[in-house]
């Protein structure tokens, strides 16, 4: 017990360096590196939520982009409309995100499996038609960020900050009971309710936490743009990349997120001119993960050196 | 007992599944820290039952009380945590957790009731007393079916609950684990908890329940003291076999069962309307081998030589050696956890194994399933495995692909034939049949490929008496037509009485073999099945 208390805290400290480390990065790193980074922490922020949602819960969401599109626009809409600070209109774009996820649990949640997946996919596309015909929402133009966005660097710490939340979140969902009660659900439902689980109001908890995180994520986005149009928020790329990474990274794992963002983002970036084979390479790593390593590339590492001892050993 | 104040009472409850009624009307009362069996045929509407009482199942009328509360409309987590558990017939255990971590679910949902180290302490003391200790930190996936009845037991006990209902926890075990259940059951219930058991084992209702209600058709039969409901030749009619009226101890149904079945092997014509099921089956028994395929002339339809088998580290069967020749049958005995399913498993080729296994001669060791069925083995496997979102007519034509028009369509007849109430539901989905059906569409599938062989696996399991001796009786037309036969059975009177030859496993190695009469008569039978002392 002693022992793993010190090594959770060793781990803590860690992290806290390693983010520290990322917030002071942008005073080294060149422009472009740094946009990469922030791009990568926003992804992370990102993966980790679906993971919340798919890996634990059970909820394969194709939806991720109703919530990053939604916490886009109150982002901008709040900045441009009201006189409110920073990062009360960052909490404000959770909160929305949050608030989605409760409007949308009554019919989304009494959706089983594939039904669910398609549900949020429904729900994503409602959206973003919502947004492109209602002109005062910007219709297919979008909107414009009327106030001066914070610095590339600023923007880095608050996704820095925002990418902290999400671990503590992302800690306590799976390490506890928590973590108990959403696998129960996710497993077989009626058993968990059998158990005393309430599966409604814990995949609630589930969709509601994640889709907050998410919203946020999406707001910072839209101020790293500066302007927001209603086909690249809402675009089904935030739902398809995010789930990639995932299961390439580890559905369900707690480094599964970390591998997935790096590998993709980086296999992205080697292969920056030829977008196309970056595309078709995602694919294929996807495919080779279900097909081989359900528990993706962390999976494997689990699992790869018992097997080689085993196999010295044995022979 | 206060009756006038149950734990659990239902007032005109009832469910309907589209027309059909599965529990009409009933009314019922389960006094506080009693123990109440019901017992019925398959299909009576007893797992029906359970689950209105625990909240799975919607009721179309009706009301259920729990501790003086109306509960009808409170959904299935609610009734959990006002102290209703129950296990399922067939574990639903969660798979990716394990075994300690299933318990801690329910504590952790409820957490009012228990936490900390203590929630800890009761997790072990659950665990001993269902004795699972020594798997507490394995992953559920990796329990056999068995064990995993125990773990339905050990969950729903970790909800602390007042009233346990038990679906079905005594099938598929032999005497001496039936004898450790009721020790168990007797000992949760001195803790206070009320039991309701709906069980097909009558040694467990008989030992352990205060009272007895008989569902027929989703009514209440007959209720009453176990002496008096066993004794009822009423009961005796729709439930137990008409063998059973007269005799009320744990062997007897078992082994007057088994007469009249020997009976029925040597003089066919005592059983009138079986005669009329005879004629088709030639349709669905095949004497030679599939034209075509290699054989070596005079050898045995199916030999096994040194097959060994593990799962992961554990070896589960070890230099098993046998032969089942044409026409012959034969059992497969030995306690649970012997390596009977694995051994049925290794044959039809679900799970690979080291050894030699031949059939007529040719070494198939390495063939695939699909390619053993074609040799004309047939698997019916545990659990009854049919694919419930078809429908029963589908169920059985997948397993004749291969025919040609005309041969489905006769097989089909004789099918129908030969369960005549499958034919009545042919075009129900599997999901809708009782667990009697659905053992008889899992027989017919068997037999739809027309084999040479089959391996029936447990198909005893928790069903109705008076369901086991029909199908026995169907076995024994089976073997009359020639149908060679590998029977894995618990009920070691049935499979005895049926089988030419039978072959004693003992932790996964053939303990003794010889001819079913001699085998019956030995004194290492009774000491495995019964745990006796040597």
């Amino acid at each position: 017990m002693a022992r793993q208390l010190k090594a959770r805290s060793a781990g803590f400290a860690a992290l806290i360096l390693a983010l520290a480390l990322l917030g002071v990065a942008p005073a080294v790193l060149r422009e472009y590196d740094t946009q990469i980074l922030l791009r990568m922490l926003l992804a992370l922020v990102l993966a980790e939520s679906w993971n919340l949602l798919a890996g634990y819960g059970g909820l394969v969401s194709l939806g991720t982009s109703s919530a990053v599109g939604l916490g886009g626009y109150v982002l901008v809409g709040l900045l441009n409309h009201s006189i409110l600070p920073l990062p009360v209109v960052i909490l404000a774009a959770a909160l929305s995100g949050a608030v989605l996820a409760a409007l949308a649990s009554p019919g989304l949640l009494r959706l089983r499996g594939l039904y669910f997946t398609v549900g949020t996919l429904a729900l994503a596309e409602a959206l973003r038609l919502v947004m492109i015909n209602v002109n005062q929402f910007g219709g297919a133009t979008g909107l414009f960020l009327n106030r001066d966005p914070p610095a590339l660097g600023a923007l880095v710490w608050i996704a820095v900050g925002l990418l902290l939340v999400t671990l503590l979140v992302m800690e306590f969902c799976a390490h506890s009971g928590v973590s108990l009660l959403l696998r129960a659900v996710r497993d077989d439902q009626d058993v968990a309710a059998q158990m005393g689980v309430r599966p409604f109001r814990v995949k609630l908890a589930a969709f509601a936490a994640a889709s907050a995180l998410m919203a946020a994520a999406g707001g910072l986005q839209a101020l790293k743009l500066g302007a927001i149009e209603p086909y690249g928020m809402f675009g089904l790329r935030w739902s398809i990349d995010t789930l990639a990474m995932v299961v390439i990274g580890g559905l369900g794992t707690r480094a599964g997120p970390v591998i997935g963002v790096v590998l993709v983002m980086l296999s992205g970036e080697l292969l920056a001119d030829y977008p196309e084979a970056h595309l078709a390479l995602t694919g294929l790593l996807m495919m080779l993960a279900m097909r081989f390593a359900p528990r993706g590339v962390a999976g494997l590492l689990a699992v790869l050196p018992a097997r080689w001892r085993a196999r010295t050993t044995g022979a | 007992m206060s009756a006038n104040n149950p734990l659990l009472a239902t007032h005109n409850l009832s469910k309907l599944y589209g027309g059909v009624v599965a529990v009409d009307k009933l009314t019922l009362a389960v006094p506080r820290g009693s123990v109440t069996g019901i017992i019925g045929p398959n299909g009576a509407g007893k797992s029906t039952l359970i689950g209105l009482l625990s909240g799975a199942l919607l009721p179309s009328g009706g009301t259920i009380s729990f501790g003086g509360r109306d509960v009808t409309g409170l959904a299935t987590s609610e009734r959990a945590r006002l102290g209703i558990g129950r296990t399922y017939q067939i574990p639903r255990p969660f798979l990716d957790m394990t075994v300690e971590e299933n318990l801690a679910v329910a504590q952790w949902a409820c957490r009012a009731r228990v936490r900390g180290a203590s929630a800890r302490g009761r997790r072990a003391e659950l665990l001993r007393e269902c004795g699972l200790s020594d798997v507490a930190t394995q992953p559920a996936t990796q329990l056999p079916l068995l064990r995993r009845k125990r773990l339905e037991v050990a969950r729903a006990l970790a909800l602390e609950p007042q009233l346990l209902l038990l679906d079905e926890v005594g099938s598929g075990l032999i005497d001496a684990e039936i004898t450790e259940l009721i020790a168990l059951i007797r000992r949760i219930g001195s803790w206070g908890v009320t039991i309701v058991i709906v069980e097909h084992v009558l040694r467990i209702v008989r030992e352990c329940c205060s009272q007895l209600l008989v569902l027929n058709f989703g009514r209440q039969l007959a209720a009453g003291t176990p002496v008096e409901i066993l004794a009822s030749e009423e009961v005796a009619t729709v439930y137990l076999g008409t063998a059973h009226s007269q005799g009320a101890t744990a062997q007897a149904p078992n082994a007057q069962g088994a007469a009249r079945l020997a009976n029925v092997a040597a003089n066919p014509d005592a059983l009138a309307n079986a005669v009329s099921a005879r004629e088709p089956l030639t349709v669905l028994v095949a004497h030679r081998p599939v034209p075509g395929a290699p054989a070596v002339a005079g050898a045995p339809l199916l030999q096994l030589t040194k097959v060994s088998a593990s799962y992961g580290q554990v070896r589960a069967l070890r230099d098993v050696d046998l032969e089942v020749h044409s026409g012959e049958v034969l059992a497969l005995l030995g306690a649970n956890g012997a390596g009977k399913t694995t051994l049925a498993l290794v044959i039809s080729g679900s799970l690979p194994a080291h050894g030699r296994v031949a059939i007529d001669g040719i070494v198939v060791s390495r063939t695939r399933p699909g390619g053993i069925a074609a040799l004309g083995i047939a698997h019916c496997m545990e659990g009854r495995r049919i694919f419930t979102d078809l429908t029963v007519e589908q169920n059985l034509r997948v397993a004749a692909r291969r025919a040609a028009r005309p041969e489905v369509a006769a097989r089909l007849d004789a099918v129908y034939t030969l369960f005549p109430v499958l034919a009545g539901r042919r075009g129900d989905p599997g999901a809708a049949m009782s667990g009697g059906q659905q053992q008889m569409l899992a027989i017919g599938r068997a037999l739809m490929a027309r084999p040479r062989l089959v391996i029936f696996d447990e198909i005893s399991l928790g069903l109705a008496p008076i369901i086991i001796d029909r199908l026995y009786e169907t076995l024994a037309l089976l073997k009359q037509a020639g149908l060679a036969m590998l029977i894995v059975e618990q009920d070691v009177n049935r499979a005895l009485a049926i089988a030419d030859r039978a072959c004693v496993l003992e932790h996964g190695a053939l303990a003794f073999t010889g001819a079913a009469r001699a085998v019956r008569e030995d004194a290492r039978l009774r000491r495995l099945y019964l745990g006796e002392a040597d």
